[in-house]
């Protein structure tokens, strides 16, 4: 561990010019609200829909946005090993992001480096990492082999470090954590070796252990009948991996659970093997599970459900509800009733051939025959699934759900066909896909609008404006605004690859900025002055 | 866009009165991203199965997956935290009395190739691009014949004494079955099938070749002569496409599992 020195010398010996960067730390309440003039947690605000209620840039103006900035990440000594996945944080005119063992602090309105933190890694899968959380002064972040790093904001400096998973076992981490009041939430990964998922939360001052969530049950507890016996369900997987969302009123912390292990043989795990690819509730003062609704039972394929549990406040058939929106890697589009995890729609919202339906609590029925076969079954979606880890976002002002989808086939193979399989038991071979934005009726699952493109690839993060902006990438390297009620194209830039984090917004001074990553660049834009 | 960023970050840097080095473009992991620990020697690998399978088969499996008496050790904390037998020595020498496992009073050497094999054995469920793809060929020829032929339409395009002659000499199983679902070009391929754009200008100016590119604001080719082209995207220029692939997508959607198990056991035969 080490701080980078050039741009962090400069900043400790200009601290006292730029006192005010500094000295602010994050109040809590901020996280309550609609980001305005701070981004302040991974998805902006606890809701998770990715919508700024800021409009200075907007549908009149938007054609004379204009490059304010870009930051080209510089790891030092180190090597960058995964594009910009991080969200960054916005808070007193810094922003703070990350990539693995990598952190930065830059100057929201220039894109100048403030600090480089890097940690000294012990080996772990660098596939990524989301980002931040904040509390006070102090950010923290995880690391591939598993730590959870408390840093300074001010400077960057490490304040301390905990280790929340074994990298002997295969784990890596890669979510950015979230605060909930004295709670530091923090996920795990790693399918490599079936290890146990679960969710901790965590000290903001000492990082030790303040309850823990088992996405498997043990011997014995509720849930422990969806598993065929205990070692199954100990080596069942369900990792946590993607930041959750969180509704103060209700006091619940929502969270997708991933696949469960070992990936593609399920005939060691017979049965829907709780809590893994589910959407679930847990109150995050003590970590206990108020409901859960499984999105994939006896998953297969691959398909965590940990896609982002947007919260809508809206209406079904004329009443208010408190909802819950996720387009699930395994191309349905699910809405439930937050209180209780009640289904109240599931839908497709790509064509699929793996269910047969739904049951009576609108889980879907997987179809057996298009479980992984020795000689190959062709699945759609594909092992990365019709949408995955980048952001969604809902637009309170049109009523839709935005989702870069992907229509795509893998063909699905099991290569261990042992009573009792280990590792992943099987593999995929990716034939094709087609990506495409749709606009989605939350009320109905009806898609209201598409726009095609015509090339595959992952999904791609959106961020929508009161502005009536939707932003986000395409599939050959343009940054897109869209108009969010259309789908028409207002605007557009080339950049250096594909968008590969969620597009931000803040506003400072009277500029609103849009920030969003492309590979190994952050490019800030606003409107031309 | 790539040079005006590196031209950006170093007016950046002048101005800071720094001299960092040049900005460093993220490096593709090296080698397998998913295999971060040391792989043992394949000589040890070899010593260790003999003498594991002669002393720990029997009760914890041939392949370390456990048996009816003995733990699985690929999965297991123990095995996981070794280096070079120092946590596996201790066990194997002085057993586990309380759990029936008795001791193995093995040298050093043996016990360091014990630890070699197991962490291959830990390494090979880890890394499951390398697992070994069974028996693919499963299908019915003359009916994946017939499809061929008939309900698939692949005869419009394709010829078994034609472009297909010899296609199971070039390419195994595996591989056949996953590019005649949808040969798109992949690195390595002489001919790569790619589609022809013909991109026509408002005054009746026509250029055609392989497309490059196309958005919804740019479609860019390169002619027969190797010679690139690129345009804007304008409601005047005229852009018609030619996917050879495009039967190739459509099919997708139509096979069932056994449509394309046939044709695959059509398509080995093509030797």
């Amino acid at each position: 561990m080490r701080l980078a020195r050039g741009p962090a010398l400069l900043a400790f010996a200009l601290g006292p010019l730029f006192s005010p960067l500094f000295s602010q730390g994050l109040d809590p309440a901020q996280l309550l609200k609609s980001p305005t003039d701070t981004w302040p947690t991974y998805n902006g605000d606890y809701s998770g829909r990715r919508f700024s209620p800021l409009s200075r840039i907007n549908s009149s103006n938007v054609t004379s946005m204009t490059l304010a900035w870009e930051y080209r990440l510089d790891a030092g000594t180190g090597t960058l090993t995964s594009p910009i996945k991080s969200t960054p944080l916005e808070v007193a005119g810094v922003l703070y992001f990350t990539l693995p063992d990598h952190a930065w602090a830059v100057d929201a309105r220039t894109g100048r480096q403030l600090w480089h933190y890097q940690w000294e890694t012990h080996g772990g899968i660098h596939i990524g990492n989301r980002g931040f959380g904040m509390y006070g002064s102090w950010l923290y972040f995880e690391t591939p082999d598993n730590f959870l790093v408390s840093l300074n904001a001010r400077d960057g400096s490490e304040r301390w470090h905990v280790q929340i998973a074994d990298v002997n076992q295969e784990y890596f981490s890669t979510p950015a954590p979230i605060v909930i009041r004295n709670h530091i939430i923090v996920g795990v990964g790693g399918d490599s070796l079936d290890v146990p998922g679960y969710l901790e939360s965590r000290d903001p001052e000492t990082g030790q252990l303040q309850w823990r969530w088992n996405t498997t049950p043990r011997k014995g507890e509720p849930g422990a009948e969806t598993w065929p016996n205990p070692e199954a369900m100990e080596h069942g997987g369900g990792m946590t991996w993607v930041p959750g969302t969180y509704d103060p009123e209700l006091n619940l912390y929502y969270l997708g659970t991933g696949n469960p292990n070992p990936v593609m043989a399920g005939q060691g795990r017979k049965g829907a093997n709780l809590w893994t690819c589910s959407i679930v509730a847990l109150n995050p003062d003590t970590g206990k599970l108020a409901w859960y609704f499984q999105a994939s039972p006896h998953d297969t394929h691959d398909w965590d459900d940990a896609e982002t549990p947007v919260l809508i406040d809206g209406e079904i058939d004329g009443q208010p509800r408190k909802l819950l929106a996720q387009s699930s890697r395994n191309g349905y589009f699910f809405v439930l009733d937050r209180t209780n995890g009640k289904n109240i729609l599931s839908k497709p919202f790509i064509d699929i051939n793996w269910s047969k339906g739904v049951d009576a609590k609108g889980q879907p029925i997987g179809n057996p025959d298009k479980e992984p076969k020795p000689d190959g079954t062709l699945v759609v979606p594909a092992l990365g699934g019709a949408a995955n880890w980048p952001s969604p976002s809902f637009d309170p002002e049109t009523g839709l759900f935005y989702v870069n989808a992907v229509s795509s086939y893998s063909l699905y193979y099991l290569t261990d066909t042992a009573d009792k399989p280990e590792g992943y038991g099987g593999r995929d071979s990716g034939v094709y896909s087609r990506l495409a934005l749709k606009a989605i009726d939350y009320r109905t699952g009806q898609i209201r609008w598409t726009h095609e493109y015509n090339r595959g690839g992952g999904s791609i993060g959106i961020l929508t404006t009161a502005g009536k902006l939707l932003f986000t990438g395409d599939p050959s390297g343009n940054f897109i605004v869209y108009d969010p009620a259309s789908g028409k194209i207002l605007w557009h830039a080339h950049l250096i690859s594909t968008v590969s984090n969620g597009p931000m917004t803040y506003e400072l001074d009277g500029r609103q900025y849009v920030v969003v990553g492309a590979g190994d660049t952050l490019y800030g834009f606003t409107l031309l002055q | 866009m790539k040079k005006l960023a590196a031209l950006f970050l170093f007016t950046a840097a002048s101005l800071a009165a720094q001299a960092p080095a040049p900005p460093s473009a993220p490096a593709r992991p090296r080698g397998n991203m998913l295999i971060s620990r040391a792989v043992p020697d394949p000589a040890a690998v070899e010593r260790g199965q003999k003498t594991f399978s002669a002393n720990c088969g029997f009760c914890h499996g041939s392949a370390a997956q456990g048996g009816d008496t003995g733990p699985d050790l690929v999965r297991s904390q123990l095995a996981l935290d070794d280096e070079r037998g120092d946590k596996i020595g201790p066990v194997i020498l002085q057993g586990r009395a309380n759990k029936g496992m008795p001791a193995f009073h093995l040298p050093a050497e043996q016990i360091q190739d014990i630890a070699a094999f197991l962490r291959s054995r830990q390494q090979a469920a880890i890394d499951r691009n390398a697992y070994a793809i069974l028996n693919v060929v499963t299908g019915d020829r003359q009916k994946g014949r017939d499809y061929f032929n008939g309900a698939g339409r692949c005869n419009t395009c394709h010829s078994p004494t034609g472009d297909l002659a010899g296609i199971a000499k070039k390419y195994d199983a595996v591989t056949l079955q996953s590019r005649f679902l949808y040969p798109r070009p992949r690195p390595g391929d002489s001919q790569p099938v790619r589609s022809q754009v013909s991109v026509t200008l408002a005054s009746g100016q026509t250029f055609s070749g392989t497309l490059d590119n196309l958005d919804d604001f740019n479609v860019a080719l390169r002619d027969d002569a190797g010679q690139y082209h690129s345009f804007s995207r304008d409601p005047r220029l005229k852009i018609d496409v030619r996917d050879p692939l495009a039967a190739h997508a459509e099919l997708l959607g139509k096979y069932t599992d056994s449509d394309m198990h046939n044709i695959l056991a059509y398509l080995v035969t093509l030797k």
